[in-house]
């Protein structure tokens, strides 16, 4: 098997050399280093790293500049952020980057080889979410439909990926999904479906279109809170989180969600069918 | 009107835009609006979870998107507002929010996330309920494009 390739981004020649030996001792091929985000980019096109460690101190551009300027190149690029800071603030700014992993300074020969073992092994984690993620959402969904409107839910086109553009019945809700990995939820529906679910959970016609959106709005942070803590009990460590619904309504717009791939379902009601996507994207950070 | 609130955003645009090819970032107007307003055109919207949530919306014209997008690519042609467009106006508003979040840390509001982007888009005018009672409205001019950014945290 070809060894694993590993470019060095660090501004300290005895850094560099530091990584670089170790990295050649545990049989790794260094096949560049540098400290300057245009030479980064030049590296890792003709060489094709596996992995990239980053410092994040550089006199020109810092780490995060360098590693969202490698990740505009190549979205699939996986860089290791080695540095002697360790906070809060600093994992969440790698984490929204994408940064894959993190080791600390001075780096330990042994820590950083696990971290670049975990960083290039498939995430399992990832995985599970993928497969049992719109599985849980059409869950939540049926059961507070049914709960709330007393009508019977059905489900047809589960699992096909979302027309890109995907074009809007009336009313959408959108919702940001915020944890281990981030994601979004879409819930879309026509303005008399939502006037009719609106009826049935309020024995009563709607007085108002402000009240029919108010009601679509918390159907879904609902059903969005639901299937996130039903996710989060399965498998504690992805700890997701939802912002509560934005509402977009009164024409029929085009939606895009250009860096998650949506999946969805639609579900067939007595009131009409509401569209469901949900996709998620990577965005984990290892911390060692 | 809590400039608390906006200034780390409008922070984020500064900082950013110069680094991904639009120059010049200017406030031209500020106003108060409810949380229900009007769109036309393209709306990008990005949720905030963390001690202060929400959501915060990137607005343009489409010509004006596909301005934005090509400065972005370099000043490549863009007959459409096409997918390499719509992808470029999102990454751009993934950055920037990334980047509040960062400048809200600088005024110890830490621990913010941000949710991947959705991006709308309409001929016709449609409307926009967001779920904070009122929405801060920043008129801006990023190199001669004008940029309309809803800020909706709470």
């Amino acid at each position: 098997m070809a060894a694993i390739k590993v470019m060095i981004v660090d501004d300290s020649p005895f850094s560099r050399t530091l990584i670089a030996d170790s990295l050649r001792d545990g049989g790794y091929d260094v096949v560049g280093e540098t400290d300057s985000l245009e030479e980064a980019i030049d590296i890792y096109n003709k060489t094709k790293p596996d992995v990239i460690t980053m410092d994040i101190a550089m006199p020109d551009h810092d780490g995060f500049e360098v590693s969202r300027a490698l990740l505009h190149n190549d979205p699939n690029a996986k860089i290791i952020l080695s540095s002697s800071m360790k906070d809060e603030e600093t994992e969440m700014e790698a984490k929204r980057i994408g940064i894959s992993g993190y080791v600390q300074k001075p780096v330990e020969a042994n820590i950083l080889f696990q971290v670049i073992d975990k960083v290039l092994s498939p995430d399992n984690l990832y995985q599970d979410l993928l497969n049992s993620g719109l599985e849980t959402f059409k869950e939540a969904l049926s059961q507070n439909v049914t709960r709330m409107a007393k009508t019977p839910v059905s489900f047809k086109d589960i699992g096909a990926a979302m027309d890109e553009p995907y074009t809007s019945s009336g009313v959408t809700s959108v919702i940001g999904i915020i944890g281990q990995y981030t994601g979004t939820l879409i819930m879309d529906l026509s303005a008399e479906t939502a006037d009719n679910i609106a009826q049935a959970i309020l024995h009563r016609p709607p007085k108002s279109n402000d009240e029919t959106l108010a009601m679509v709005s918390e159907l879904a942070n609902i059903i969005g809170g639901r299937a996130c803590s039903m996710l989060n009990m399965k498998e504690k460590a992805l700890g997701l989180r939802v912002s509560p619904p934005s509402m977009f309504h009164g024409n029929s717009a085009e939606l895009v969600s250009p860096s998650v791939k949506i999946e969805h379902a639609v579900a067939k009601t007595d009131y009409g069918e509401i569209f469901l996507g949900v996709g998620f994207k990577k965005g984990s950070t290892l911390w060692m | 009107m809590d400039v608390n609130i906006i200034n780390p955003v409008l922070a984020a645009f500064k900082e950013v835009l110069p680094q991904i090819g639009i120059q010049n970032v200017e406030k031209k107007g500020i106003a108060l609006s409810s949380s229900v307003f009007t769109y036309t055109g393209v709306l990008l919207n990005i949720a905030v979870v963390g001690s202060i949530k929400g959501v915060i919306l990137i607005g343009m014209e489409e010509e004006h998107a596909k301005k934005f997008a090509s400065k972005m690519m370099m000043g490549m042609e863009l007959a459409e507002f096409d997918e390499l467009a719509q992808s470029a106006i999102s990454e751009m508003g993934n950055m920037v929010c990334a980047n509040a979040c960062t400048q809200f840390s600088k005024v110890d509001v830490s621990g913010l996330d941000i949710s991947p982007p959705t991006l709308l888009m309409s001929k016709e005018s449609g409307k926009v309920t967001i779920p904070v009672p009122k929405t801060v409205v920043i008129d801006l001019l990023c190199d001669d494009i004008p940029v309309k950014l809803y800020v909706g945290l709470m």
